[in-house]
């Protein structure tokens, strides 16, 4: 028992844990295909199990916050897009709003808002789908994972007939969309809804219920309320927790006051709750309750022109603006400070991914191995993208 | 004990599920297309390859102020009065485009520069089937002018510009004079 002191640089940024003589230090990534991205984790393990997890970011850093300080508002959507570029509608939806909050913008016609419920509901749906498939891939199940990225398809064809482009779109702008959709888009999206909510019973037939893959996520990665509160985690993270919350109800932006919608929380059915399997069955139910959303949003789109609203030059007056909106991944945050000019001053957001990752060690709780830890990060489904920005 | 004979039932019973479940899908239709033969059909706003109609373009660069990763660069030069042409849309041609590159490389797809175009000549197209064994092969030079035709230009108008300074030397000391 020989707790050894480390004498690298930059030590003092480590947390401190207590390193004993048998310890093996194993370097995971940046290049390995269990890390979602090029995240770095230096795991200290004893054997199988594992001691301490740093995880070492900024191998996609591409300095966001600094470069939108060089653009003009507009010219910040296609960066913001690349930042989650899984739910890039989301990312812009979230920056879009800061942005009207800043220059006070209220009033928008009824159909630029529904368009906008929609389209962030079916790319939570599209990004929900990712993270659920590629856990399966990460606990060994690979069917699944093919099956979701056949349903995602079928959204990114959505999106590519309303905006053109199928993953980094640059379709919601301040104050209105790019392009109106197209006719007949609702109902190609109820086709889709219609097409889809069988194919949903199939994937929980298939994943969600098999008993291997409950009795192999349902024990790891238990992040209790209280962590997962005082680590800032937002969306389906902290529901798996069992909090209820979430900034669709309880801070609506644009009109999700108006949709009937439950909020699913994890509930501990199959083990301790938070687990890896309630983060897990959170995200499929969400898909369920954004599918409800979408079928509304289709029933009651109304007509006329989204874009009457539209400022002609987006330069906010002096001031700044904090704005959250619940992203596929949790609460994303962006703060705003405009010096008078078509810049901003400063832009910062507020990433999801960034607080999920860093309760890694939170969630260790003695007995996690190697193994678990693949298991318990695909549980969290973060975007390095957004992480390192 | 019960829950130990469930658990195992369990465990056999629901992955024999998933499995009827991939084993009935072995007889229906792949969903994947075997691309260079079948293609799907891209929407007319497919954003994938940039295209510029010189023969309306204006020179008003607007499209490369509002691109964000500057991929656009133009020069112009100054067309003397009798050269000015009309573009389709009825917009004068005052300035001659020399070049027009857009890099494809930088280029991030983002549909910003067509919006301003006031003649609506930059645009995106739908094809998508453009690669190059080196990046220089994807600078696509627009401009439809060689090097001798841009500097007798250049020439022609430096040429206007001093007859003008000129003429209107003349006239102030004509009026100076008078």
């Amino acid at each position: 028992m020989c707790a050894m002191a480390r004498q690298t640089a930059g030590d003092e940024f480590r947390v401190s844990y207590e390193r004993q003589g048998d310890d093996l230090i194993l370097q995971m990534g940046p290049q390995h295909p269990s890390t979602h991205g090029v995240l770095r984790l230096e795991i200290v393990s004893d054997g199988e199990l594992v001691k301490h997890i740093t995880p070492h970011l900024g191998y996609l850093h591409r300095c966001f916050e600094k470069h939108a300080e060089a653009m003009t508002y507009p010219q910040v959507i296609p960066y913001v897009d690349r930042m989650d570029y899984l739910s890039a509608m989301n990312q812009e939806l979230g920056y879009v709003l800061a942005v009207e909050k800043l220059m006070g913008l209220k009033e928008f016609p009824d159909r630029l808002e529904y368009i906008r419920v929609l389209i962030a509901e079916l790319q939570r749906i599209a990004s929900h789908l990712l993270a659920i498939g590629t856990y399966g891939l990460d606990m060994g199940a690979v069917t699944a994972f093919f099956w979701c990225l056949r349903d995602r398809e079928k959204i990114l064809d959505l999106f590519e007939w309303a905006s053109g482009a199928r993953l980094l779109y640059n379709y919601l702008w301040i104050g209105g969309v790019a392009h109106d959709l197209p006719a007949g888009y609702a109902d190609k999206v109820m086709e889709f809804v219609d097409y889809f909510e069988p194919r949903m019973q199939e994937l929980n037939d298939l994943l969600s219920s098999n008993k291997i893959f409950i009795e192999r996520a349902a024990t790891i990665g238990v992040l209790t309320a209280d962590d997962a509160i005082s680590y800032g985690i937002g969306g389906p993270n902290l529901r798996g927790s069992g909090v209820k919350w979430d900034l669709r109800k309880e801070e609506p932006y644009g009109i999700y006051d108006r949709f009937d919608f439950e909020v699913p929380v994890g509930s501990g059915e199959y083990g301790p709750l938070g687990s890896a399997w309630d983060r897990y069955i959170v995200r499929v139910r969400e898909i369920l309750e954004s599918l409800k959303i979408i079928r509304q949003a289709c029933d009651q789109m109304p007509g006329g022109n989204p874009n009457e609203a539209m400022p002609r030059r987006i330069r906010p007056a002096q001031g700044e603006a904090y704005l959250r909106t619940e992203s596929p991944r949790g609460e994303l945050g962006f703060y705003l400070v405009s010096d008078g000019t078509e810049k901003p001053y400063r832009c910062k957001a507020r990433s999801p991914c960034f607080t999920a990752i860093s309760a890694l060690n939170a969630m260790n709780h003695g007995g996690m191995m190697i193994a678990d830890a693949v298991a318990v990060i695909g549980s969290l489904d973060i975007v390095l993208g957004e992480i390192d920005r | 004990m019960l829950q130990y004979f469930r658990n195992i039932w369990e465990g056999f019973w629901t992955p024999l599920v998933g499995l009827s479940l991939t084993w009935r899908k072995l007889f229906t239709p792949a969903v994947t297309m075997q691309y260079p033969e079948e293609r799907w059909e891209l929407p007319m706003n497919s954003r994938m390859q940039l295209f510029v109609n010189m023969d309306d373009c204006i020179g008003c660069l607007q499209c490369e102020r509002a691109c964000p990763v500057q991929c656009i660069s133009i020069d112009t030069v100054k067309a003397i009065p009798d050269e000015v042409e009309e573009a389709t849309t009825g917009h004068k041609k005052r300035l001659h485009v020399t070049k027009f590159d857009i890099d494809m490389v930088k280029c991030c797809y983002c549909d910003l520069c067509t919006f301003p175009c006031p003649t609506e000549c930059i645009y995106m197209t739908p094809s998508f089937e453009d690669s190059s064994p080196d990046r220089y092969g994807l600078v696509y030079h627009f401009a439809n002018m060689t090097p001798q035709h841009a500097a007798e230009l250049v020439e022609k108008a430096r040429k206007f510009d001093e007859a003008e300074a000129a003429a209107k030397e003349a006239k102030g000391s004509a009026t100076a004079t008078a």
